[in-house]
């Protein structure tokens, strides 16, 4: 964004030197996303109390979740930050009908995907973080019995082809050999393991870093399918 | 003492400056990381984007780019271990997998594949990208080929165009793995605004973008498909760029920007890809001698086929019937009956033994060379107010600039590399201020372009000193510590209010002052100027303005300030310091001083005669009247260079021994006796000195064809048949000789240069490379101080009127080299710029009925020529521009010979002429005699 402001391609840049240093024109600057600008306006207005009162799991405040996926009635949903995936899928009106909860994408493409047995962690900042998944940008898609977790997985990987900038030379490339590689009927561990490492190490942004996750999960957690 | 950062570097304590990389402290230390986007090459920033030399720093999640990381106090480093070698593996491995194979590859020793080979990793395990996503071949331009299918999106040819050449052609479009470079809207790259720098192609890592003689019809190619490198100096314009001849077959086969002081790698399209006129089957091989039974003297030979005129004949005998010639006149007519032309492309030491023959074998000072006709008139007022001819500051100075003017130059175009430094210094904020009435490419990057009538640079340079005295926004201390003459210049400038010069020369009074303001405020300002400034019969007055601009604000001397006259040819400043100037001996040292006179009595055992010679036109004008009637030209071409050039050819055809030393039978050779054949500049080694005044070595890189000769050897020679033995027996030798009588050599010694390449003059000492910047202390005049020399307006010498209204012009283009001999017989230059035009506004050619592209007529009082029609909105309505180095449309037909009295330089940037639709076919009667 700031490139963008500066009328430049939108390319991330490298860090350090991090945007609170050297950020628009040279300046040190903070970035927010618009759900942070909409609470600082409601704690001003309201106090503290509108967000941080919330607690669920020993986690305060309050997070709005997009879920989509085979529940009842998908739909941005204002919960609790510690709620779970269990408390998401029933805050949408359970899971559809004739749909079984297999698996779920936390939080956008780059949180990866886990399996139903996990449905008591708290979706939320750190909490993820041992699982090999984050809570990113709390966009959630529950999948189910009727799913393939591994064209889920492929479809997050063209999503991450499309979008990758091209800048750097693990995720431009990665992203592409990695779904090639994801179409064959079997997978290449060896090769997409040692892919994701390196597209995890040495991408420049967060995107290329984070795109090895559907990959990596997928073959965790189910890895029958692959 | 700058901060040192202290950290381990796998495992061992390492030191590392401020600015330092790890990649460089790495390097440093002995480990070359493997690098693709990192070009390792001044002025390319690092770019971090291939992911080719990541390091690991420990307690980081990541690992790091090590050619953008720059480490810090204690950080741990490790280029070696298991982790950072198998990432920069893969790294190598994604980007193997869509390269043509190693053995088709578009480069065998493109540093990709030598990075590949370092590491071991020479094939991929990846399935290839989809044939549909890779870009097709690009050979739409001659001399350069784009095989995007070996592309790995480095973009370091996006910061070679942008960034370092500031061309500004090539770009990134899209996004993710489709993303590809461009030219311009996605165009070929033949049909794009492309100058062919080929800058992007000396920093292509893949062979993705390739020189196209390196590739071969199926595509492949190599770039290190060489025998032989030799290191030498560009013989183009005065920029003075090093360079790396690559030799195969004895052949040049390629050429590379080298690390030059002015150039820094960089090139233009003449550097690098205008070589191949060494080979180029017009060069005269053998010496030629005018047959008894050859047709009267005219522009009549065809180089191809000179036999109609010419005898081939042996050195033997060419070189007695050249000497006995000259000498036969100068016995039956005394010595003022010869006289002689040097040359500004050949080397400082066959440049000083010109002059030597001229002045000890025929005892007189006619002996001058093309500085007249271009800043003869710029070191006249430099001399004069300055006491020195040579710039006072580098025109790299710039980086250290806040503020710079331009007039009546046309760097883009003449100085291309030099412009690349300007573009820089506009990039990053610089005040750019650009003044020539033809609106020129400097525009773009200027934030002021002062587009004034041609011919008024006197009105609006003392109507901008004006301002600057009225508001008081001179510097009164370096006027009184360092200049003479300020007041009566005051008094003087008083009648020139912007207000009132504002009518004369087209430009608002508003914006005059904010010039004013803008250069006298500027912490350091330069002054760049060209032969818009000083082809005029004002030219020397035009100069005075400039000096007294620059001397007024205290910008001269000091880091960022100073004069620089952008000097044309590559040896315009070396030959003019070794003496080929009719006035002065080595170093300026003026004929009619008798100590100057007995110090090269004494040096060269003959009489120095104390008249002052006289000058290129001063000469042909004495031909045409019949008291010269001998010439011995060594690499000039006043048949295509001089005004008038109409007259210059009937004086040429009158002499009754014309001695013509050159590569090709030029035009002025069509007029010969006999035809000398020499070596091109790359066959021969001597030094050149630069607009920089940075004299630098220049080395053979192959044999000349035939029997050509260095021209130092063939003027030894003619020499000896004079009765002078001076027993010259290498270059050396004569440089030797010029340094007891030139101190601006002091501390400048051959073996120094063949060492280093380059030093600068003047040296303080062995060890000095030299001073960029002079004149800080005091000016080498009697006191020690800089001269104010006011100037008034003199009007150029021919004014349209009724009969003849428009305004003609002259000058050169980016692809030809001044009177096109070389430039115009090497194949890309040609295909790039193929034909003689001029160029008029898109209304003004409206208005007289001709589309671009047809046929226009030019007349002047002096001659008329017929040439293409071409539309330039950067032209004045009432202006016609004609480059001059076309034979078959030559603009010096039509140029006025009236001399600025001081430089002694003819008025080509001003001439009244008429336009009208050609195509008649009477004009070639003309052109042609």
């Amino acid at each position: 964004m700031i490139e963008s402001i500066e009328g430049k391609r939108g390319l991330p840049r490298h860090r350090p030197p991090y945007v609170a240093q050297v950020g628009v024109f040279g300046r040190p600057t903070l970035v927010h996303n618009v759900e942070t600008l909409h609470w600082v306006a409601r704690v001003c207005r309201e106090g503290p109390g509108c967000l941080n009162a919330a607690e669920r799991n020993g986690r305060k405040g309050l997070r709005s979740y997009s879920v989509s996926g085979r529940v009842k009635t998908p739909g941005v949903r204002l919960l609790p930050a510690g709620s779970t995936i269990a408390d998401l899928i029933e805050a949408c009106g359970g899971m559809a009908d004739g749909h079984a909860f297999k698996a779920y994408q936390p939080g956008g493409p780059s949180s990866g995907i886990l399996p139903a047995a996990m449905s008591d962690i708290p979706l939320d900042f750190d909490a993820l973080q041992p699982h090999g998944s984050f809570i990113g940008s709390a966009a959630v898609v529950v999948l189910s019995d009727k799913d393939s977790v591994r064209d889920a997985a492929l479809n997050m990987l063209r999503f991450f082809e499309d979008e990758s900038c091209g800048q750097c030379t693990p995720c431009r490339v990665g992203c592409e050999k990695a779904v090639k590689l994801m179409q064959a009927d079997t997978w290449d561990r060896t090769l997409l393991t040692e892919l994701c490492e390196t597209m995890i190490d040495a991408s420049i942004c967060g995107l290329g870093q984070a795109a090895p996750n559907p990959i990596l999960l997928t073959m965790k957690h189910f890895s029958g399918e692959v | 003492m700058a901060e040192v950062i202290k950290f381990t570097l796998d495992g061992r304590e390492v030191e590392a400056a401020p600015d330092e990389s790890i990649w460089d402290v790495a390097k440093r230390e002995g480990t070359t990381i493997p690098h693709l986007c990192h070009g390792d090459a001044p002025s390319y920033r690092p770019d971090g984007n291939c992911r080719a030399c990541m390091v690991e720093i420990k307690g980081e999640r990541t690992l790091a780019a090590s050619c953008i990381r720059r480490p810090s106090a204690g950080m741990v480093v490790n280029v070696r271990g298991a982790r950072p070698e198998k990432a920069r593996r893969m790294v190598m491995e994604m980007l193997v997998a869509d390269q043509p194979p190693r053995d088709r590859a578009r480069d065998k020793s493109s540093r990709l594949w030598n990075m590949a080979d370092m590491q071991g990793v020479l094939e991929s395990r990846f399935p290839k990208v989809e044939t549909d996503r890779v870009p097709l071949l690009d050979d739409s331009h001659l001399a350069m080929t784009v095989n995007l299918d070996a592309c790995i999106h480095c973009n370091l040819c996006v910061r070679a165009c942008r960034e370092v050449q500031v061309n500004d052609v090539i770009g990134m479009a899209g996004r993710g793995r489709d993303a590809k470079i461009v030219f311009d809207m996605n165009d070929p790259m033949g049909d794009s605004t492309c100058v062919a720098c080929g800058e992007c192609v000396q920093a292509c890592p893949t062979g993705a973008l390739m020189p196209a003689a390196a590739v071969a019809a199926d595509r492949t190619g190599d770039g290190g498909d060489y025998d032989r490198e030799v290191a030498s100096v560009c013989p183009y314009c005065g920029v003075g760029c090093q360079l790396s001849f690559k030799i195969k077959d004895e052949r040049i086969v390629r050429v590379d920007g080298a690390d030059g002081p002015a150039n820094q790698n960089r090139l233009c399209v003449k550097g690098r890809f205008g070589f191949d006129y060494i080979s180029h089957p017009h060069r005269l091989t053998a010496p030629l001698i005018r047959r008894a039974d050859a047709p009267p003297k005219g522009l009549n030979v065809d180089p191809a086929d000179p036999w109609t005129h010419f005898r081939e004949a042996t050195w033997d005998e060419a070189l007695d019937a050249a000497a006995n010639g000259l000498a036969r006149l100068r016995d039956a007519h005394g010595g003022r009956s010869v006289a002689g032309f040097g040359s500004a492309k050949c080397s400082n030491e066959e440049a000083y033994i010109f002059q030597k023959i001229v002045r000890a074998g025929f005892g007189h000072n006619n002996v001058d060379h093309c500085t007249r006709l271009c800043h003869a008139s710029s070191v006249a007022a430099l001399m004069e107010n300055v006491g020195s001819g040579a710039v006072t500051a580098t025109f790299n100075e710039i980086e250290n600039a806040d503020c710079a003017i331009m007039i009546g130059c046309n760097p883009l175009e003449n100085h291309p590399v030099a412009a690349t430094y300007f573009k820089q210094f506009a990039k990053r904020g610089g005040k750019l201020i650009v003044m020539d009435p033809r609106g020129q490419g400097m525009a773009r990057h200027a934030s002021h372009m002062l587009q004034f009538r041609p011919g008024s640079d006197v009105a609006m340079l003392n109507a901008i000193m004006h301002a600057i005295v009225e508001e008081d926004l001179y510097d009164h201390q370096y006027v009184q510590a360092m200049t003479e003459g300020f007041e009566a210049m005051k008094t003087h400038l008083e009648g020139f209010a912007p207000e009132k010069m504002s009518e004369i020369c087209g430009i608002a009074p508003e914006t005059l002052r904010d010039v004013a303001r803008t250069f006298a405020r500027a912490k350091a300002g330069m002054i760049f100027w060209g032969m818009g400034v000083s082809q005029h019969v004002h030219g020397t007055d035009n100069s005075r303005c400039l000096i007294s601009l620059a001397l007024m604000c205290g910008h001269v001397g000091r880091p960022g300030a100073g004069l620089h006259p952008l000097r044309g040819q590559n040896n315009v400043q070396g030959a003019s310091d070794a003496g080929l100037i009719p006035m002065v001996l080595p170093d300026y040292q003026p004929v009619a001083q008798g100590p100057v006179r007995d110090l090269f009595k004494d040096l060269w055992g003959t009489e120095i005669d104390p008249e002052p010679g006289l000058t290129v036109v001063e000469i042909v004008d004495e031909i045409s009247a019949g008291r010269i009637k001998g010439l011995y030209v060594l690499g000039e071409n006043p048949a295509m260079s001089d005004p008038d050039v109409g007259h210059a050819r009937a004086g040429l055809a009158k002499l009754e021994c014309l001695v013509v030393q050159d590569i090709f039978l030029t035009e002025t050779a069509n007029f010969a006796d006999v035809i000398l054949p020499a070596a091109a500049w790359p066959e021969k080694r001597g030094t050149v000195t630069n607009t920089n005044r940075q004299v630098q070595m220049g080395r053979p890189a192959v044999a000349g064809p035939g029997q050509t000769r260095a021209d130092w050897w063939i003027a030894n020679e003619i020499a000896k048949r004079l009765g002078l033995d001076w027993g010259y027996a290498h270059p050396r030798d004569i440089f030797n000789e010029m340094k007891a009588s030139m101190k601006s050599l002091d501390n400048i010694t051959w073996e120094r240069l063949e060492a280093q390449n380059a030093v600068t003059y003047p040296s303080l000492s062995p060890e000095d490379p030299g001073q960029p910047i002079v004149f800080g202390d005091a000016f080498p005049r009697a006191g020690g101080r800089a001269k104010f020399t006011p100037a008034r307006i003199v009007p150029p010498a021919e004014t349209p009127d009724a009969e003849f209204p428009f305004i003609l012009t002259t000058g050169r283009q980016l692809e030809h080299w001044h009177t096109g001999s070389m430039t115009r017989r090497a194949d890309i230059l040609d295909w790039a710029e193929p034909e003689a035009s001029a160029s008029l506004h898109p209304k003004t050619l409206r208005k007289l009925g001709v589309a671009p592209g047809e046929t226009l007529r030019v007349e002047t009082r002096r001659g008329a020529i017929e040439t293409m029609a071409r539309a330039d909105r950067a032209v004045a309505e009432d202006m016609v521009f004609i480059p001059f180095a076309y034979v078959e449309a030559a603009a010096n037909v039509l140029t006025n010979p009236q001399l600025d009295p001081y430089g002694k330089i003819p008025e080509f940037k001003f001439a009244a002429c008429r336009v009208a639709k050609g195509g008649k076919g009477d004009a070639g009667a003309v052109a042609a005699e």
